[in-house]
């Protein structure tokens, strides 16, 4: 895809998903191979209620559970506009990511799952981590970046969740979300997925927390949104 | 992934659970039939060759990789000292291989090698030949007693606990019992497998001393100038925190040592002890001279520190053996195993990889029982610019949170191994 035809793409993609998720989710499943459509889950505040984009604070990190009800993203209010972009994998593929969404445009989501060695926020700590512009990393040295402290890769959740630094062969999963008459919806994943490993990894920890490991697998039709600050016990920065 | 490689393939499981069996009767002979170009031979079953073996199954589920290890189960080296002061318990690190061989279809041989023909390509276990057109040899270290033989009769009382498994067992075993005053732990002249680990050792020991309460006194003999890596963070517990407990003797050589009479002889003077540690020189293991990888009188194995391709071709040594940019540890040698991974699969497969080779290593160490520092080298080769950026960063603060994330470091390294 050359330039001036992914940045057309990129506005038709923006300009139509604002109007038709299932225009979205074709226009993606055509041009790039990695997006997976899940069930369409509905974004809630703590509440029940619709989440209300506009109570999201620009520079927070929140966290909710899609697709599965075990596997954490990040949901993030970068508080401008978010433009598509186009991801590239170490191997030289590509795919186009859609940027943000909501009333400016500024809203993004991603799996919270590190593509590098699966390291997730649990109730007890949380070693990936979004660090806003005002708050920078002291190890990258840099805001504006998803990092993983366990093994210090970066990713830029601006660029799609693209590996900036450290070991991470793969971009952050991107949770594709829609915003439909004013509300939120996660409606599947983009990029590469690593749930089967997370599963594989996790099993016995996640049967534990579920109850079963059959719970742990059930896909959402409905996320509960909260700051990651609130689920977390103890966020660890680097 | 394709569907396939996630199948349990019954001849490999053959292979793994019950070649000792069926080798009874297998002469010194070809044994699992010719190599038909995609065939990649692992030997050594450490961070570095689970990694090669499980990557390139990933990257070319239909190639043919053969892992070949002396030991059944996996043992970590990383973490071992905590498993010293009861941070952790010895299972642990404990992993066993069959992950390798279920999801990825590794071939996974529990059986020694005696010899490697270069030439014919072919290992020679002590149960036949194995055809390989790739071969990654990942095979650690060995103890160099001819560099100071000094540490030979002492290893047997008090054991270096360098290379995972009884000898970590051992020194527990005698830790727990010991009731002395006074205690040596010595560190060989670097390169040595993982740079950071006698400092971590005596720091960990020092602390679990204060902790128990024992009146005991560290003698800390360092053949080397300082810390090599962490300076800083290791320099603040030995001339500060520890300081009553700990005489730190730098630039200091091992003369003799004496197990029975518990005496050592250094170029600073002798020391008497009751308990010790002694970690020897190390080097490359000697079948990497005997194959003709290394020339004798070498202790390293020269490789390109790019691709870690010897002067054979599709021949690559990793890990703790090899002479590269990155520190001799099992997170680096997990690394190269990556970047091996890849070239051979881009052969195999006929396709040149076309991104950024990283190699990359994090090092974290113990201060206390509860704090931590920690270190980050990373090298990025892009393969077609041919330009190599180096990237160093170190935080010699002392930290719990660094503590959590080493712990979370060890295991994401498991995950990746074993999953």
């Amino acid at each position: 895809m050359d330039r001036r035809t992914f940045i057309k793409t990129c506005g038709s993609v923006a300009t139509f998903s604002l109007l038709s998720s299932s225009f979205f989710s074709r226009s993606l499943k055509a041009q790039t191979n990695r997006f997976k459509k899940y069930k369409k889950a509905i974004l809630l505040d703590k509440q029940g209620n619709p989440l209300n984009p506009s109570s999201l604070e620009v520079g927070k990190q929140y966290i909710f559970f899609y697709p599965y009800r075990s596997t954490p993203a990040l949901l993030l209010n970068l508080g401008k506009e978010v433009k598509p972009s186009e991801v590239k994998l170490s191997d030289g593929s590509t795919y186009l990511w859609p940027g943000g969404v909501g009333p400016q445009r500024s809203i993004i989501a991603f799996c919270a799952i590190c593509p590098h060695q699966l390291s997730y926020p649990t109730p007890e700590y949380s070693f990936i981590n979004y660090y806003p512009h005002n708050k920078p990393s002291k190890a990258a040295k840099k805001g504006s970046v998803v990092q993983c402290c366990a093994h210090m890769s970066i990713f830029d959740p601006e660029k799609g969740g693209i590996v900036i630094d450290g070991p991470s062969e793969y971009p952050l999963l991107a949770i594709v979300l829609t915003y439909e008459e004013g509300k939120l919806y996660a409606i599947g994943t983009l990029g590469v997925e690593l749930f089967r490993d997370f599963f594989d990894a996790y099993r016995s920890d996640l049967k534990k927390m579920y109850k079963s490991f059959r719970r742990a697998k059930k896909k959402v039709d409905k996320a509960v949104v909260v700051e990651v600050e609130e689920y977390v016990k103890e966020v660890i920065y680097c | 992934m394709s569907k396939k490689s996630y199948t349990v393939n019954r001849r490999n499981f053959i292979f793994a659970s019950g070649l000792g069996i069926l080798a009874v009767s297998v002469p010194k002979s070809v044994i699992f039939g010719e190599a038909r170009g995609n065939r990649v031979v692992v030997v050594g079953g450490g961070y570095g060759g689970i990694t090669v073996a499980k990557y390139v199954k990933k990257l070319v589920p239909e190639s043919e990789v053969f892992l070949i290890e002396k030991n059944p189960m996996f043992v970590s080296c990383p973490l071992s000292n905590h498993f010293l002061v009861n941070l952790i318990d010895y299972g642990e690190l404990c992993f066993p291989y069959n992950n390798l061989v279920v999801k990825y279809g590794v071939n996974f041989v529990n059986d020694e090698v005696i010899d490697i023909d270069l030439h014919r390509r072919e290992v020679i276990t002590s149960r036949g030949k194995i055809k390989y057109d790739y071969l990654v040899l990942s095979l650690g270290i060995e103890y160099d007693y001819e560099e100071n033989p000094a540490f030979k009769e002492a290893y047997w009382s008090f054991p270096p606990a360098f290379k995972p498994g009884s000898e970590h067992l051992y020194l527990k075993r005698i830790l727990d019992s010991f009731e002395g005053e006074r205690f040596v732990i010595t560190v060989p002249k670097m390169p040595y497998r993982c740079p950071p680990a006698p400092y971590e050792r005596a720091a960990l020991l020092l602390s679990y001393i204060k902790q128990e309460g024992l009146k005991v006194h560290l003698y800390f003999i360092d053949e080397n100038d300082k810390p090599p890596i962490m300076t800083e963070g290791f320099m603040k517990a030995y001339e500060d925190f520890y300081k009553e407990d700990a005489t730190y003797l730098t630039r200091t050589k091992v003369i003799e040592i004496d197990p029975k009479a518990k005496k050592i002889k250094t170029t600073k003077g002798e020391i008497r002890f009751d308990m010790a540690n002694f970690i020897p020189p190390m080097r490359a293991p000697k079948l990497l001279e005997k194959i003709g990888i290394m020339k004798k009188g070498e202790k390293w194995v020269k490789v390109d520190p790019l691709t870690y391709e010897t002067k054979f071709k599709n021949v690559f040594v990793i890990g703790d053996s090899s002479e590269t940019y990155l520190p001799k540890s099992g997170y680096a040698a997990h690394s190269e195993g990556k970047v091996v991974a890849k070239i051979i699969s881009s052969r195999i497969t006929n396709k040149p990889w076309k991104g950024e080779i990283v190699h990359h290593a994090i090092c974290y160490a113990m201060v206390n029982m509860k704090q931590a520092i920690m270190m980050e080298v990373e090298y990025k080769y892009d393969l077609q610019k041919k330009k190599v950026k180096k990237f160093v960063y170190e935080d010699n603060t002392w930290k719990v949170s660094t503590a959590k994330r080493y712990y979370e470091w060890a295991r994401g390294l498991w995950r990746d191994l074993f999953t």
